[in-house]
């Protein structure tokens, strides 16, 4: 029996260096960066394209009415939109020709022409593109009648403040059928999203890196130098220095991207305040990030699991080509519980959610993602997780070993799961 | 204090590869492993290295079981050549080394030593894929031997080679003979091993049919060879075969080859040729070349290896029991 280490040490940087340098690696790499830091950066785009300054509006003034004909369509159109919804900027255009023009080149979303007719009435007419089911438009047909009631009111000699009450808003409720059945992405919000994030990195990273892992030691046995290795290192210090190379590439091009896109975040406040010259207001919305922290404790030994399993099935194959039947049972696995995570994520109370998410194989997911959801998991809850975690990847290293020390000499069989069951119970 | 492979059985399912080989080896010697494909020589090396555990049987290294025994100990040349394709030369072997905890120092100055004797100085920064089957068999070579083991097992350490490479490879087994090493190879020249070995063990279907000194595995033989020729046409030697169990072995142009057994005195063929006026231009005696010895025990010629496979019976590989002499360790 020998130690681990050094030998681990040598495989894993062999593995790393391996890996790190090819172009491939790189290339991706790279293309993966950009679009995390591009994914972090669309509001900024979504802004930039669709224009901060709100829907323009112009108007001409045929008439006269209580006050500035602009500013009064502006406040009434502010007031039915409400706290964050659409903004309108109202700007009086003196003529028709040059405001048409305007909309035309696009300048302006629409323009608004008041007239007062002969029996007294206001009449407004709406110059714009936008179709008959526009909110824009809805807005501007609301906001005139409101003017247009206003004006009549006034003229049949309403005080202005009896006024006022009388376009005072109604009190309205919302009472829903079935509270259960609220959609869950409104119900959470941003939060929703975080948990999806979660499980879909996590899967990913797990499914990919693993490929990498099981790919390698595919390769070894394929060119055969694995029989020179297996002299000159122990099945376990080869097992643990191909996780832990593998994983760590990994982990470095997993950081990169993360990286890019947390800079990305970072700097939106930055770039917003250059590009719209005010404070962009980066709304994380009240999420508590200090859940990487747990997510991060369950993420790395729960990715060491996937990838150690992944290089004992891989020491099965014996050509790259069968690398996917082999690791067959691994993105069984995996691909479960991602498809369950989208259940358990609309219903992260419920007792087989709660159960879920302690094993080992879907905890660096599943409990992050209930916490971020309710942030209702109990102290003994992420306890627990830890504990099976660090049982279940004893035990695969165990397996794998044993696997691995069959599987890496073993070379055209059919690899069934009898026949891995067979290595593990044949001492070597 | 030999390496002793005592009684050691392998199964794989139903083929059964060892079938209680027991041999020695005496250290700082050089010793061949002769059998056919699939004799079970392969299974019989990785066994010795402990990369496959035997089903029963021991193998002991001066006097220690080799499952207790630090890696180093070994050097191993595979049959299946494999490096890292992609990776330097220099660094395939610094790996290598350091995994048998040679430093990087010293492992470069070992594997520039090793390349300027193979006389490929020039490919140490080469990828190895670049290399040609032989060159990066030479360079698998010193991936064997850097860490300097005190036993060396190659499986068919000169298949693929030219012959300048192969002379350069058995200069290099006998300089590490010279300083002590203990060198195992299998192989199918018998030339080879009579130019190397001092002893050797054929293996036949998963059975040692006869091992130990080259000198001892002919004498066993019992028998010798006498080479002859007479001036004259050569022909109409068939006064020989009146002789009591001379056999012609072989009628070369220039002479013919006898083999005479055991008991029988080589001299007496002389004396009956002078006896009947016959002009003797060449007698020779002999010991049976090895690879007589290998066709007796075996078979067949150890390079007819299709003839073999063709003849193995299905789950080729278990020996039957009337397998001839089992010596044992000498």
């Amino acid at each position: 029996m020998t130690n681990l280490f050094p030998n681990a040490w040598h495989v894993a940087r062999r593995e790393y260096l391996q890996r790190v340098r090819t172009r491939t690696f790189l290339i991706v790499t790279g293309v993966l960066a950009l679009v995390g830091l591009a994914i972090a950066l669309l509001p900024i785009g979504i802004r930039l394209i669709a224009g901060d300054e709100g829907t323009q509006v112009g108007i001409i003034q045929h008439a006269a009415v209580d006050g500035d004909a602009a500013a009064v369509l502006q406040s009434v159109l502010a007031a039915n939109a409400g706290e964050g919804g659409t903004t309108y900027e109202v700007r009086s255009v003196d003529d028709e020709d040059e405001g048409r023009s305007l909309v035309r080149e696009g300048e302006l979303d629409g323009l608004v022409t008041m007239t007062r007719a002969s029996d007294d009435e206001l009449s407004f007419t709406f110059f714009t593109d936008a179709g008959p089911t526009s909110q824009t438009l809805f807005a501007i047909r609301s906001a005139t009648t409101q003017i247009s009631i206003g004006d009549r009111l006034e003229r049949a000699g309403v005080d202005p403040s009896q006024a006022r009450d009388i376009f005072a808003p109604t009190p309205f409720d919302i009472e829903a059928v079935d509270p259960e059945a609220t959609d869950p992405e409104e119900l959470y919000g941003p939060k929703y999203i975080v948990a999806m994030a979660l499980v879909i990195l996590t899967f990913m990273a797990v499914i990919t890196y693993g490929t990498w892992v099981a790919t390698s030691v595919a390769e070894e046995k394929s060119s055969r130098v694995m029989e020179l290795l297996i002299t000159a290192a122990t099945p376990r210090q080869l097992l643990a220095g191909k996780v832990i190379g593998n994983g760590a590439a990994g982990l470095t091009q997993y950081l990169a991207v993360a990286g890019a896109a947390g800079i990305g975040l970072l700097l939106q406040g930055v770039i917003a305040e250059r590009v719209f010259g005010e404070a962009g207001s980066i709304d994380l919305q009240g999420i508590d990030l200090s859940v990487l922290v747990p997510f991060g404790l369950l993420f790395i030994p729960g990715f060491l699991l996937y990838c150690t399993l992944y290089a004992g099935f891989g020491s099965m194959a014996s050509r790259q080509e069968d690398v996917t039947q082999v690791t067959g049972p691994m993105l069984f696995i995996g691909m479960g519980g991602y498809f369950a995570s989208f259940i358990a994520i609309n219903t992260p109370d419920e007792t087989w959610v709660m159960v879920l998410s302690l094993i080992p194989f879907f905890s660096p997911y599943l409990l992050p993602a209930r916490y971020v959801l309710t942030g209702n998991v109990a102290p003994w809850e992420w306890l627990a997780a830890g504990i099976l975690m660090l049982v279940f990847l004893l035990l695969a290293l165990w397996l794998a070993a044993r696997i691995y020390s069959a599987g890496v000499l073993l070379y055209g069989q059919r690899s069934s799961l009898r026949s891995v069951w067979r290595a593990v119970r044949v001492d070597r | 204090m030999s390496l002793t492979i005592e009684n050691v059985h392998k199964r794989f399912g139903p083929v059964v590869a060892l079938n209680g080989v027991s041999f020695s080896v005496e250290p700082g010697r050089i010793f061949g492993l002769l059998g056919a494909n699939g004799a079970g020589k392969t299974t019989c090396m990785r066994i010795v290295l402990d990369i496959l555990r035997p089903d029963e049987g021991t193998v002991t290294w001066q006097g220690a079981r080799n499952t207790s025994l630090p890696r180093d100990t070994w050097g191993y040349l595979p049959e299946e050549r494999g490096l890292y394709m992609r990776m330097k030369v220099i660094d395939v072997l610094r790996f290598f080394a350091a995994l048998y905890g040679v430093p990087g120092d010293a492992a470069t100055r070992i594997v520039e030593e090793w390349l300027e004797r193979f006389r490929v100085p020039d490919y140490r920064d080469r990828r190895v894929e670049e290399l040609s089957k032989g060159n990066q068999q030479k360079i698998q070579f010193i991936a064997a031997i850097l860490h300097d083991p005190d036993v060396l097992i190659m499986d068919e350490p000169f298949s693929g080679l030219d012959p300048v490479n192969v002379q350069l490879l058995k200069e290099a087994f006998l300089e590490m003979r010279d300083r002590g090493k203990t060198l195992i190879f299998s192989t199918h020249q018998m030339e080879t091993v009579e130019e190397l070995c001092e002893g050797i063990a054929i293996i036949d279907r998963g059975t040692v049919v006869v091992s130990g000194s080259v000198r001892d595995v002919k004498r066993a033989m019992g028998r010798q060879v006498v080479r002859l020729a007479t001036d004259g046409d050569g022909r109409g030697m068939e006064w020989l075969t009146a002789l009591d169990g001379v056999k012609v072995t072989a009628d070369r142009a220039d002479f013919v080859e006898l083999s005479v057994p055991a008991g029988t005195d080589p001299e007496l063929i002389l004396r009956t040729a002078m006896q009947r006026g016959e002009r003797v231009t060449r007698f020779e005696i002999g010991d049976p070349s090895l690879e007589e010895i290998f066709i007796e025990h075996v078979g067949w010629r150890a390079d007819e290896e299709e003839r073999h496979l063709a003849e193995a019976p299905a789950g080729a590989g278990v020996a039957g029991d009337g397998a001839p002499g089992n010596e044992g360790p000498a």
